[in-house]
C-alpha cells in the first residue's frame, strides 16, 4: 500500500528523517514510536505531501505522492490543529470533509450519531466554533473527520495524547473495529506505549530519524520498547 | 514591574521571527509620524491667522475655543478607527505572583504613548503662548492647557474602553456611532442646539474662572478609572480569548452548491470572511472605499477619464486587492489541512475567482448610482469591473503563490502589518499602472475612448484565456506549495 524507498530530510545539516526502505502492505496496523525530535511527524509530513523531502519518494498505491493526487481520495489524516478549519463549526466542518468525499449533508448527519459515545456530548450541537473548543475536543473532531472519509489509509499523529481515559479507550476500540472490518491501513504515532502496542500489530520504533527496530507485536513487545526506552534515559 | 513587562516586550519584539521586517515597518511608520507632526507644528504655528481668515472679524480665542469640542469629537472617531489596544499578551503573567493592578497600570501607562496624545498639545500650544499669555496672563494660559490635557486623557482612556466594549459586543459600536451622529446631526440638522457655542461657552468660562479646568481632570480620572475597573473585571482567560459566548450557528448559503467544489470553498471562505475580525475590517474599509468616487467627481478639476479609470479601478475591484493581496495567507491556519484533503488545487484556484467576481460584482453594483455624474462614469466603472476580473484578479493570484506569510485572523486591520512583505509592495506597482500604461499612450494622441476600448478589450481577453492562466497559476503553485505550507506553520 505504502513504499518508502531512500526517504531522507536534513534541517540545517542535521538528519531528521533517513529511511531507506519501508514497506507497508494493505491492512496493517502500524505504531509509529520513537522520542521528541525522532521524525515522526516529519516523516507523517512527508508521506502527507506536506513537506519535500530531499532525496528517495513516499509510493502510495504505487504512485508518488508528490507527484499525483490520488492519494487524496483515500488517505484521511490528523496531525494537529493545523489540519481543522477553526473558524467552522464541527457539524460544518463535518458537512465540508463529507462533500468533498461525496456525502450529502443527510449521510453526514446520518453517521454522526455512532460518533456520539466518542464525542461524550462534548462536540454536537454545543454552539461553538472548532476554534473554541479544547484541545482534546479539537482531536475528536479531526479523528471523527478522518473517519467520515471513509479512508483506506488512517494517519494519525498522537491521537491519544491530549484525550481523556475513557475516549482513549473509545478510540482505541475504534480504530481496532475499523481496521479489522474494513481491512483499513492505520498509521498510529504515540507516546503511549501501553496503547500502541495494543492496538497496533506492528511497531516501528524511530531514533535520530532512523526506524531502529521494525517488530511484530507479541505479548512480550511492550516489555521490549519499556526496557529500550529506559536505557535509552 | 513595569520595567519587567518592557523588557519582555522588547524581548518578544527583538525575537520574533520576523523582527527584520517589523523593525523597517516601524522606520517607515516612524518617519510618516513625523512627518505628520511637523504638519501639526506648521499648522499650529500659524494657527491664529488661519483662525483670523476662517472667522474674520471674530476674536481669536473665541474662535479657536469654539472649535475644541469639533476637534475633541473629530479625534474621537480617529482614535476609534486607529487607536491601538496596548497588547501585553497576559496570559503567561496571570498566575503568577503579580497584581492585576500592575498589569493594568501597565496596560494603561503604556498606551499613552500615542501620537493622538501629543497632536492636541502641539496643536494648542503655539496659539496658547502667542494669544493667552499676553492678552491673559499665566494663570488663564495654564488652566488651558490642562483643560485640553484632561480632554485628551479622558478621549484616550474612552476610546481605550469603548474598543474594548465593541470587541466583545458589536451592539457598542452602533450605540457609539449613533451618539455621535445623532450630536451632529442636532447641530447642523435641526440647530437644536451648536456644540461650537457650547464650546466657546465652556472655554471662554474658563478664562474667567481658571479652576473650572480641574472639571476636566476630574472628568479624566473617571473616565480612568472605568476603564480601569472594567480591565480589572475582565482580566480572564476565557473572557480575553473567546469573545463572545453566544450561540454559533451553522449556516449554509445554498446557492453556492451549484458550483460543485468550488462552490462549497467559496462558502468556507465566506464564513472565514464573516467570522474573524481582521478579514471583516477588510470588508467594512471596502464598503468604505464605495465613497471613493465621492471625493474625485465632485472635484471640478477632475474632468478627463484618468480620475474615473483610478476610482472605478479602485472601487469595482477594492475587495480583490485589499483581501487579494494576502491571499492565501487567510488560511495559514488551516492550510495543511487543505492540502491533504481531497481538494484539487484546480478547485481551490476556481474558488478564488468565484469569490472575487462575487464581491466584485457587489462593487460595482453598489457604484451604479455614481451615474449621477454621467454615463460615461457608468461605462467606465464597467469596463474597470471587466479589467478587475480579467487581469487583476491573475495578478493578485499570481503574487498569492510567493506568499509565505502567515495572519493571525482575530487581530484588527488597522495598522496591522501582519502578513505584509515585499509581495504587497511588489504587487501594487503593477495594479497600479497598468491600465494607465495602456491608457495614456492614446489618451496624449488624442484617443481617449480608443484608450478605454483597449483596456476593456485586454480585460476580455484575459477572461475569455482565464483556464490557460489556471493552468500556469496551478503549476506554479504545485512548485511553491511546501514553501507556502512551511512558512505558515511559523507563528
Amino acid at each position: 500500500m505504502i513504499g518508502i524507498s531512500n526517504l531522507k530530510k536534513k534541517y540545517n545539516g542535521v538528519t531528521v528523517v533517513n529511511i531507506p526502505e519501508l514497506i507497508i502492505k494493505r491492512g496493517e496496523t502500524i505504531g509509529l514510536v520513537g522520542n521528541n525530535g525522532a521524525g515522526k511527524t516529519t516523516l507523517f509530513r512527508m508521506m502527507l505531501d506536506l513537506i519535500r523531502p530531499d532525496s528517495g519518494e513516499v509510493l502510495s498505491d504505487e504512485k508518488n505522492v508528490a507527484e499525483s493526487e490520488a492519494w487524496k481520495d483515500y488517505t484521511a489524516s490528523y496531525l494537529d490543529e493545523g489540519f481543522l478549519i477553526d473558524y467552522l463549526t464541527p457539524e460544518e466542518y463535518f458537512h465540508f470533509i463529507g462533500g468533498l468525499h461525496n456525502k450529502s449533508k443527510a449521510q453526514v448527519d446520518s453517521e454522526l450519531p455512532a460518533f456520539s459515545e466518542f464525542f461524550n456530548g462534548e462536540i454536537l450541537k454545543k454552539g461553538k466554533y472548532i476554534r473554541d473548543l479544547s484541545k482534546g475536543n479539537q482531536t475528536k473532531v479531526g479523528v471523527a473527520a478522518c473517519m467520515i472519509q471513509n479512508p483506506q489509509i488512517l494517519m494519525l499523529d498522537e491521537p491519544f495524547a491530549n484525550i481523556d481515559p475513557s475516549t482513549q479507550i473509545r478510540l482505541k476500540n475504534m480504530v481496532k473495529d475499523i481496521s479489522r472490518e474494513k481491512h483499513i491501513t492505520t498509521i498510529i504515532s504515540s507516546h503511549d506505549l501501553n496503547h500502541v502496542t495494543d492496538v497496533c500489530e506492528r511497531i516501528l520504533l524511530m531514533e535520530k530519524g532512523k526506524i531502529i527496530k521494525d517488530i511484530a507485536t507479541t505479548s512480550n513487545t511492550l516489555q521490549e520498547l519499556e526496557q529500550y526506552f529506559s536505557v535509552l534515559s | 514591574m513595569t520595567l519587567t513587562f518592557l523588557i519582555h516586550q522588547s524581548k518578544a519584539f527583538w525575537r520574533s521571527k520576523n523582527t527584520g521586517k517589523s523593525v523597517v515597518m516601524r522606520v517607515v511608520m516612524a518617519t510618516l509620524i513625523l512627518y505628520l507632526l511637523l504638519n501639526v507644528l506648521v499648522v499650529a504655528f500659524f494657527l491664529d491667522r488661519i483662525l483670523k481668515k476662517t472667522n474674520p472679524g471674530q476674536d481669536i480665542l473665541y474662535s479657536f475655543n469654539s472649535y475644541i469640542l469639533y476637534y475633541f469629537l473629530m479625534d474621537l472617531l480617529l482614535r476609534f478607527q486607529m487607536q491601538e489596544l496596548p497588547t501585553l499578551s497576559v496570559r503567561p503573567y496571570l498566575h503568577l505572583r503579580i497584581k492585576k493592578n500592575q498589569l493594568i497600570n501597565y496596560l494603561s501607562l503604556t498606551s499613552l504613548w500615542t501620537t493622538f496624545n501629543l497632536t492636541p498639545i502641539l496643536l494648542s500650544l503655539p496659539l496658547l503662548i502667542k494669544v493667552v499669555l499676553p492678552e491673559h496672563g499665566p494663570t488663564q494660559f495654564w488652566s488651558l492647557l490642562v483643560s485640553i490635557i484632561g480632554l485628551t486623557l479622558s478621549n484616550h482612556f474612552f476610546s481605550l474602553w469603548i474598543k474594548r466594549k465593541v470587541n466583545l459586543n458589536a451592539i457598542w459600536m452602533l450605540i457609539f456611532f449613533g451618539t455621535l451622529i445623532l450630536f451632529v446631526s442636532l447641530d447642523f440638522y435641526f440647530k437644536l442646539f451648536s456644540i461650537s457655542a457650547l464650546s466657546a461657552g465652556l472655554f471662554n468660562s474658563i478664562l474667567k474662572n481658571p479652576l473650572y479646568c480641574l472639571i476636566y481632570l476630574l472628568i479624566a480620572l473617571v473616565v480612568y478609572i472605568i476603564n480601569y475597573r472594567y480591565l480589572k473585571s475582565n482580566l480572564y482567560l476565557e473572557e480575553l480569548h473567546t469573545a463572545d459566548t453566544s450561540h454559533k450557528s451553522s449556516t449554509e448559503i445554498p446557492y453556492l452548491n451549484r458550483f460543485g467544489k468550488a462552490g462549497d470553498l467559496v462558502a468556507n471562505e465566506l464564513k472565514l470572511i464573516l467570522r474573524n475580525k481582521r478579514p471583516r475590517s477588510v470588508i467594512t474599509m471596502s464598503l468604505m472605499f464605495m465613497f471613493y468616487g465621492l471625493i474625485f467627481y465632485t472635484n471640478p478639476t477632475f474632468s478627463g477619464y484618468s480620475g474615473i479609470v483610478f476610482c472605478g479601478m479602485f472601487m469595482t475591484g477594492i475587495f480583490i486587492i485589499n483581501y487579494g493581496q494576502f491571499m492565501f495567507s487567510w488560511q495559514s491556519a488551516h492550510f495543511d489541512g487543505i492540502l491533504v484533503s481531497k481538494v484539487s488545487a484546480m478547485d481551490f484556484f476556481r474558488s478564488k475567482f468565484l469569490l472575487f467576481t462575487f464581491f466584485s460584482s457587489i462593487c460595482f453594483l453598489l457604484t451604479i448610482p455614481y451615474v449621477y455624474f454621467g454615463w460615461k462614469v457608468l461605462i467606465v466603472h464597467f469596463i474597470m469591473f471587466i479589467w478587475n476580473l480579467g487581469v487583476n484578479t491573475l495578478l493578485v493570484l499570481y503574487f498569492a503563490n510567493q506568499n509565505y506569510r502567515r495572519i493571525d485572523l482575530s487581530k484588527g486591520a488597522t495598522f496591522n502589518w501582519e502578513g505584509v512583505g515585499a509581495s504587497q509592495w511588489i504587487l501594487s506597482i503593477p495594479l497600479l499602472l497598468a491600465p494607465f500604461v495602456i491608457y495614456y499612450p492614446l489618451n496624449l494622441l488624442g484617443y481617449p475612448e480608443a484608450g478605454l476600448a483597449l483596456i476593456a478589450v485586454i480585460g476580455l481577453i484575459f477572461m475569455i484565456s482565464r483556464e490557460f492562466w489556471l493552468n500556469k497559476l496551478v503549476k506554479r503553485f504545485q512548485e511553491k506549495r511546501y514553501l507556502i505550507a512551511e512558512g505558515f506553520r511559523n507563528k
